[in-house]
């Protein structure tokens, strides 16, 4: 009895997450393997049928395979993005927070600016218009590394000054250049960052529905989130087909998240930054 | 050969200036100990030396080559750092080994060299280790291994031991005279310790607020300080200082008197100055002996035993405490009145400018600084 009157708060939290969390998620499985007519009912009883393969099928070759050149895009929108913002952010971080120079000032109000100011679409279409990159995706991959770069060396500037500037000087002695000291001795330091900024900014890139909507406009270049926001429209009828695309777009993020989750897990149990 | 010259050296950070103008010669071989109190400048002067600080003024001559503007990795220098300053995320092969990986050193000729560094530093067991697997001591000497593998012509330490247990200094302390034995490389160390610095050093430079103050082997600064900073500065437990007032001079003795000494005669030439100058009196605590009808009068307010001296602190006339280090088990109590005395031979005169007076008897060449 005092078991449950010492945490019966927790219990309750408990409960009500996962109500909020696995319910949707499901009743999103739930669906995706039931048929057409019993989907239209959107409610949790049990499939009489076990349609999963099949919808798959129908989604992913659904207008010459639009889900797939889709998942194609968003990866490579997602890979490399990610992949620039973590070059940038750590370079940039590391020069602002190593070099003392009298435009650090000036850099770091940049900086803070691009995390505050909204964005403006309708000027940023016309920016890209003239340099030729709108509806383009590596017009796109710019515009993501851009809006998410300011967090990134914000990030990494925080990180890099608990590295001691000795670790720097003595790699300079050995005769590192500032290539070598960067690369060899302070990134794999900066692991942790590394993979918090992996994991955040790809779950946030691979989902975001806005900033390929306003950019990429036109079918051919959709990514997993503009089809499956064309799929409700177009499967207005067919809730299990719009179902089993859900079900495929949360793939992804799931596997970064239980991938990396191991690593960080790991980077924090090993000690690996302590002089 | 690989010897150092430093020439008028100066820095300067916006209007302040923390190394005003060093002078200093060091022979090859020669192990140098800047030495001085927290704030003069003597880690500054060995970071200009290795190249992390920028030279305002002045030339530094390593070798033969002017290496004021030299990349640090061209100089043929190599530094251990005060908290080590190991790569964490590489073994300690990897770290010893960095510096020849970056010169392309062939993988034989790298391997062969980690491993008599790691050889002559007794930790071939720790090579696959990460620094987070070692003990302060064995990190320690990893860094010791990554300068060794560079076979510089000059080793820099800055305050290595200073993040060590008091017997575990002692320790690294032999082994860094053991290894400047077996190299016979120039080393430049950095310390605020004065016994490390009387243990180590060929050659102590000691350094206040930027200015060298003077240079010399441990047993001519403790016997012969030129000014009243090296003075205090060197020997434990610090000497003693009273203001005296001249009163005449005669050969090579001065006598001198203050309400606390009496009047007393010091083996030295004051030859410009004129009676009723105000000098100061410095005599060792060493130097104290119990004499019936010594010049010092006091009473002692604290007595330390430590078996094979005693420390006892007196209090003079004019309420100025001295200290007196007496052999053995001293018969002596708090509260007692005390006559001490000291030979004229043992005590030192300092100018007003605080420049010591030479005593004739002991007066030799100028060192060369």
């Amino acid at each position: 009895m005092t078991f449950l009157r010492q945490h019966w708060l927790s219990l309750v939290s408990l409960l009500v997450a996962t109500l909020i969390f696995l319910v949707p998620f499901g009743f999103i499985a739930l669906t995706a393997v039931k048929d057409r007519q019993q989907a239209a009912l959107l409610d949790f009883s049990w499939p009489t049928s076990f349609q999963l393969w099949e919808n798959l099928v129908e989604v992913v070759t659904t207008r010459n395979w639009m889900v797939v050149t889709a998942f194609i895009n968003s990866t490579i929108l997602t890979v490399v993005s990610v992949a620039l913002l973590v070059l940038l952010g750590a370079m940039v971080g590391f020069v602002l927070q190593r070099r003392k120079s009298r435009w650090n000032g000036f850099i770091n109000f940049l900086v803070l600016t691009g995390l505050m100011l909204p964005p403006a679409v309708v000027p940023t279409i016309w920016l890209l218009q003239g340099m030729g990159l709108f509806a383009r995706l590596h017009g796109l991959i710019l515009i993501e590394v851009a809006y998410h770069l300011s967090f990134c060396v914000l990030l990494y500037r925080a990180f890099i000054a608990t590295i001691p500037r000795e670790l720097d000087e003595a790699a300079i002695i050995d005769g590192a250049r500032s290539y070598d000291v960067f690369f060899r001795v302070i990134l794999p330091l900066l692991w942790p960052v590394t993979v918090t900024v992996i994991v955040v900014q790809s779950v946030a890139i691979f989902n975001d529905f806005t900033n390929p909507l306003y950019y990429l406009p036109g079918n051919q270049n959709a990514t997993v989130q503009l089809t499956l926001y064309n799929f409700q429209s177009q499967f207005e009828t067919a809730y299990n087909l719009l179902f089993t695309n859900i079900l495929l777009i949360t793939i992804p993020p799931l596997i970064v998240f239980l991938f990396f989750n191991r690593q960080i897990i790991a980077g924090m149990t090993a000690g690996a930054v302590k002089g | 050969m690989a010897g150092l010259r430093l020439r008028d050296l100066r820095k300067r950070y916006g209007d302040l200036e923390v190394i005003k103008g060093v002078d200093l010669t060091v022979e090859h071989g020669e192990f140098v100990v800047f030495v001085g109190p927290s704030g003069c400048g003597k880690s500054t002067l060995l970071r200009m030396i290795a190249g992390l600080e920028d030279i305002t003024a002045g030339e530094l001559y390593i070798g033969d080559k002017l290496c004021n503007t030299v990349e640090p990795r061209d100089r043929g220098i190599a530094m251990v750092f005060q908290n080590y300053a190991l790569y964490p995320h590489m073994t300690v092969y990897d770290n010893v080994g960095f510096g020849l990986k970056l010169a392309r050193t062939p993988k034989e000729e790298r391997d062969r060299k980690i491993r008599d560094a790691a050889r002559i530093l007794q930790m071939e067991h720790l090579l696959d280790r990460k620094p987070s697997q070692l003990s302060g001591g064995q990190r320690q000497r990893v860094a010791i291994g990554r300068a060794i593998v560079r076979q510089p012509e000059v080793f820099l330490f800055d305050e290595p031991l200073s993040n060590l247990d008091a017997a575990l200094r002692v320790d690294m302390r032999m082994e860094l005279a053991k290894l400047h034995h077996d190299l016979g490389s120039t080393m430049i160390y950095v310390t605020h310790d004065q016994v490390e610095a009387m243990t180590l050093a060929d050659k102590i430079v000691v350094l206040d607020g930027g200015v060298v103050q003077q240079v010399g082997s441990p047993i001519e600064l403790y016997q012969r300080p030129a000014n009243l900073f090296v003075a205090g500065f060197i020997g434990s437990p610090k000497m003693n200082f009273a203001p005296v007032k001249l009163d005449r001079t005669s050969g090579d003795a001065v006598l001198v008197s203050s309400s606390d000494t009496g009047s007393v005669e010091v083996s030295a030439e004051a030859p410009a100055l004129s009676p009723g100058a105000s000098l100061t009196l410095g005599v060792r605590p060493q130097a104290l002996h119990l004499d019936p009808s010594g010049p010092l009068v006091g009473k002692v307010v604290l007595v330390e035993r430590l078996g094979s001296e005693t420390n006892v602190s007196l209090r003079l006339a004019s309420g100025q405490t001295w200290l007196a280090v007496l052999d053995g088990n001293a018969a002596v109590s708090s509260g007692d009145m005390l006559r001490l005395g000291f030979a004229p031979a043992q005590a030192m005169l300092f100018g007003p400018d605080g420049g010591v007076l030479p005593a004739k008897i002991q007066q030799q060449q100028e060192i060369v600084a």
